[in-house]
């Protein structure tokens, strides 16, 4: 593989877009890494990392825009297309199949054969040829991968990857489920990989790790390419600055609250293995947004206080009243809900109406007596499709045929209409145009303004910082810091999450 | 901003539905109607006779209300979106058995026996699916067949007739009634039964906070515990609504056949499922209705009826439902799938 050569990019990308119904993912971006070269990609979520990589996946088919491998233009309109040239991804989720074997694992497709059946002397003969490429050679092939740890999991994975010989190697935050001394060799295998002349696309929102391994760095932002940069000619507050750019000024809000009547008192609340000792407050209506990366306990913490999962210790005490519920549904008769992170398998059920829906956390309430008064519930159905421009705003119409935007805001009408007095709220507008997103921020205010406390718990950096009130940081199941509206920007933020005082 | 920048990116059509909608309930009317003339043209055509009869019609429905029983019960299952209860068979075995053993003692210690054990047994599938999450169908399948067993070992593999049991003649009379009370001459006591079943279970699916929370468990369980629904609750309640709809079965069985065994109640489970699939409850579950379910239970006893007349074969007659079945449920998942869910 030493052959390559490095003066010519191995792979390119010239003005490529793609145009979800309605939104723009990727607006008219140039790419391009060359052999022997690991070129990060980092953007905020929502920032058009992941449809990019797509992209390169062959998941589109309706791209525009030209790719080049090897200097040769080409067409990745299907997975297959994208193997043919190449290249191969590495997801954050291993697809591994883990009850087989090792060696079946990472010779999928191309077992070698003698005659009628698989040739095994020869099966593992090339998977250790393979395994040795990312030191796995320790590993018997024949061993089922549900064997073997998390962290060879995931170099089982490459090695996969690097059997078809690929000259371009995606990888997508591949170091997400790995400690500290797993990246460490992860890294040491990646740089080996580049010194064979390997093209290598690095997906990652960590930052250290970015300036630890990559070589040049393009920042995405709203689905364009902001800037490229050798790593050595950027700092990290830069990187950040230009994540989080300028252009959503126009989400800045500068209103400040002091909370005086304390609604919400949380004290040493534990889950084991999840939270320790969290403990914070927070006013009626306030804004209070919970800062940190995925993973460090928020949605977990969250899930505690509406009672879907059960707390190890500490306390919940609302308006001066501690909180007993065993289950969600009690929990909701106190005051206290929950807009979960995943609309589609947690928050919303797609085959069922908007009435459905918007009603479906409110359906006690309506049946006095348990007959359910469809009737009664018309008002608030009405109110809420036309206070969040619900579209279309037909009631009996199913929600799996809206777009996301809406869809998003059928789920946040559901909880608005228990008229919760804390409203928990996670990643409340992920994967969402911009339409939507101003919708469902003037609602959270909306519901503030009336008293009611909001929990914010979001990775969309200008959105926690603009409509929170204050930011507690969020890290490894502790909270580090609490941020005032004053010292709370974006770069801080992010700083702070990344475990580094600003 | 957002009114016009979202109605614009939108374009979707919005002309999906009411009547849609008003078509899928009555599609299932539709077919019994089309049934019906079938029927019709073949008596006219002299192919069968007294298809057209006031006395048929009324045999038609005699004929599949012990199959509405169950169906509707199990209904419910379906709809909580965990398919079927399989145990059903010998759940109607059992209460039959139990009942007719327990005459001795006069016929309402009888029914309350029954009734007590239907319960148990609801309540079992009620633990095993709702609390500990077994696969419904590999469960009930199980107990259907551990229930045969301990029907064959308590009772040494024999069947109990009745009269020879019972306590009185009084109490022997009653039972039989169960099955064969008419009233008006012409109607019989089940398919009363069936009547204030349909209309106590359309309010309930319908009508009631515990069937709206039961469309959302079927439809989306993960989402229906999100908004606070206790699921285990529901699902639970589910199969010893159908435990109890067996039993009322199981009696009936047994009156009819006078006889308490172990193979009363046999090829109710697939009946019952073919009824509510083609009565356009989808496996899936969160969608039909019980109106729907009564649609595939008659449809079910006109073709009986319609293949009676013509004499074709009890076997045939299995292998032509199974055929429907088969061609229901695949037509159901295409039209899904080309509606671009998968979730048939």
């Amino acid at each position: 593989m030493g052959d390559r050569d490095t003066s010519k990019p191995a792979f390119v990308m010239e003005q490529v877009s793609k145009v979800y119904t309605g939104t723009i993912a990727v607006d008219k971006v140039d790419f391009e890494v060359f052999p022997g070269e690991v070129h990060a990609l980092v953007g905020e979520n929502g920032a058009g990392k992941s449809t990019l990589m797509k992209m390169m996946a062959g998941s589109f088919d309706d791209y525009t825009g030209k790719i080049a491998v090897n200097g040769q233009e080409v067409e990745l309109k299907s997975p297959a297309q994208a193997k043919r040239n190449g290249i191969e991804m590495i997801y954050q989720e291993l697809s591994l199949a883990l009850p087989i074997s090792v060696a079946e694992n990472v010779l999928v497709g191309r077992l070698p054969k003698k005659g009628l059946f698989i040739d095994k002397e020869k099966m593992v003969e090339e998977t250790t040829d393979n395994l040795s490429k990312v030191g796995l050679e320790h590993i018997d092939p024949l061993i089922p991968i549900e064997d073997i740890s998390q962290h060879e999991a995931q170099l089982v994975e490459i090695a996969k990857a690097l059997g078809n010989n690929p000259s371009i190697l995606v990888m997508d935050e591949p170091t997400s489920a790995l400690s500290r001394e797993e990246v460490e060799r992860l890294f040491e295998i990646i740089d080996g990989l580049r010194k064979t002349g390997l093209a290598i696309v690095y997906i990652s929102h960590h930052l250290p790790e970015i300036f630890r391994i990559a070589d040049r760095v393009t920042v995405m932002r709203d689905g364009k390419r902001i800037d490229t940069r050798d790593i050595g000619d950027v700092s990290k507050e830069e990187l950040v600055q230009m994540m989080v750019g300028k252009s959503v000024t126009e989400f800045y809000r500068h209103e400040t609250y002091s909370g005086e009547e304390i609604r919400l008192e949380v004290e040493n609340l534990t889950r084991k293995g999840f939270f320790h000792d969290v403990s914070f407050h927070a006013y009626k209506g306030e804004i209070l947004g919970i800062g940190g990366l995925s993973g460090a306990g928020r949605s977990e913490l969250a899930q505690v206080l509406v009672a879907i999962d059960k707390k190890d210790s500490g306390s919940i005490v609302l308006d001066g009243k501690e909180v007993k519920a065993s289950n969600m549904a009690q929990a909701l008769n106190e005051g206290i809900a929950y807009l979960s992170e995943n609309r589609k398998t947690e928050g919303l059920a797609t085959r069922l109406s908007i009435r459905d829906n918007i009603l479906g956390a409110l359906v006690p309430k309506l049946s006095p007596n348990g007959i359910y008064d469809k009737k009664k519930g018309d008002p608030v159905l009405e109110k809420l499709i036309d206070a969040l421009s619900i579209y279309p705003p037909d009631a009996e119409r199913e929600v799996s045929t809206l777009s996301g935007g809406n869809q998003q805001k059928v789920l946040m009408a559901k909880w608005i209409a228990v008229e919760p007095k804390v409203l928990i709220l996670d990643e409340p507008t992920r994967g969402v145009d911009i339409g939507a997103k101003v919708i469902i921020h003037n609602a959270i205010e909306a519901l503030a303004k009336e008293g009611r406390t909001i929990i914010l718990i979001s990775s969309d950096l200008p959105e926690l910082v603009s409509l929170s009130h204050r930011v507690m940081i969020m890290r490894q199941g502790h909270f580090i810091k609490e941020m005032q509206k004053a010292e709370c920007n974006e770069e801080s933020v992010l700083l702070a999450a990344n475990g580094e005082g600003a | 901003m957002s009114d016009e920048l979202v109605k614009k990116t939108d374009t979707r059509s919005v002309t999906q539905n009411k009547f849609k909608r008003i078509v899928n309930v009555a599609g299932i009317y539709g077919v019994v109607v089309l049934f019906v003339i079938l029927g019709v043209v073949l008596q006219a055509l002299g192919i069968i006779n007294n298809f057209l009869t006031a006395t048929n019609m009324l045999n038609i429905v005699d004929a599949v209300s012990m199959l509405g029983i169950v169906a509707l019960g199990m209904a419910f299952i379906t709809y909580s979106g965990h398919f079927a209860d399989l145990s059903v068979p010998t759940t109607m075995a059992l209460t039959g058995i139990v009942a007719v053993q327990m005459l001795q003692f006069g016929f309402f210690v009888a029914i309350l026996s029954a009734v007590i054990v239907g319960i148990v047994i609801g309540l079992i599938n009620a633990f095993a699916i709702g609390k500990l999450k077994v696969n419904p169908i590999i469960w009930t399948l199980a107990l259907n067949y551990m229930t045969l067993g301990v029907i064959r070992v308590v009772w040494a593999n024999k069947q109990i007739y009745p009269d020879m049991i019972s306590s009185s003649e009084h109490a022997t009379k009653l039972f039989d009634n169960i099955y064969r009370l008419r009233f008006f001459n012409k109607i019989a006591l089940p398919m009363i039964m069936l009547l204030i079943l349909v209309v106590f279970f359309h309010f309930l699916m319908s009508k009631t906070r515990y069937g709206i929370q039961l469309k959302m468990t079927g439809a989306a369980l993960k989402a229906a515990k999100f908004s606070g629904i206790n699921v285990e609750w529901m699902i639970g309640s589910a199969f010893v609504l159908s435990a109890l709809t067996a039993t009322l079965g199981g009696l009936t069985v047994t009156s009819l056949s006078r006889v308490g065994a172990w193979y009363n109640g046999a090829g109710y489970d697939f009946k019952a499922v073919t009824a509510i699939v083609i009565g356009g409850m989808t496996l899936a579950g969160g969608r039909g209705s019980i109106i729907g379910v009564l649609g595939g239970v008659l449809i079910i006893g006109l073709m009986n009826n319609l293949m009676t007349l013509l004499g074709v074969g009890t076997f045939s007659q299995d292998m032509i439902r199974g055929i429907i079945f088969i061609v229901v449920v695949g037509l159901n998942a295409k039209s899904l799938r080309s509606m671009g869910r998968d979730d048939a």
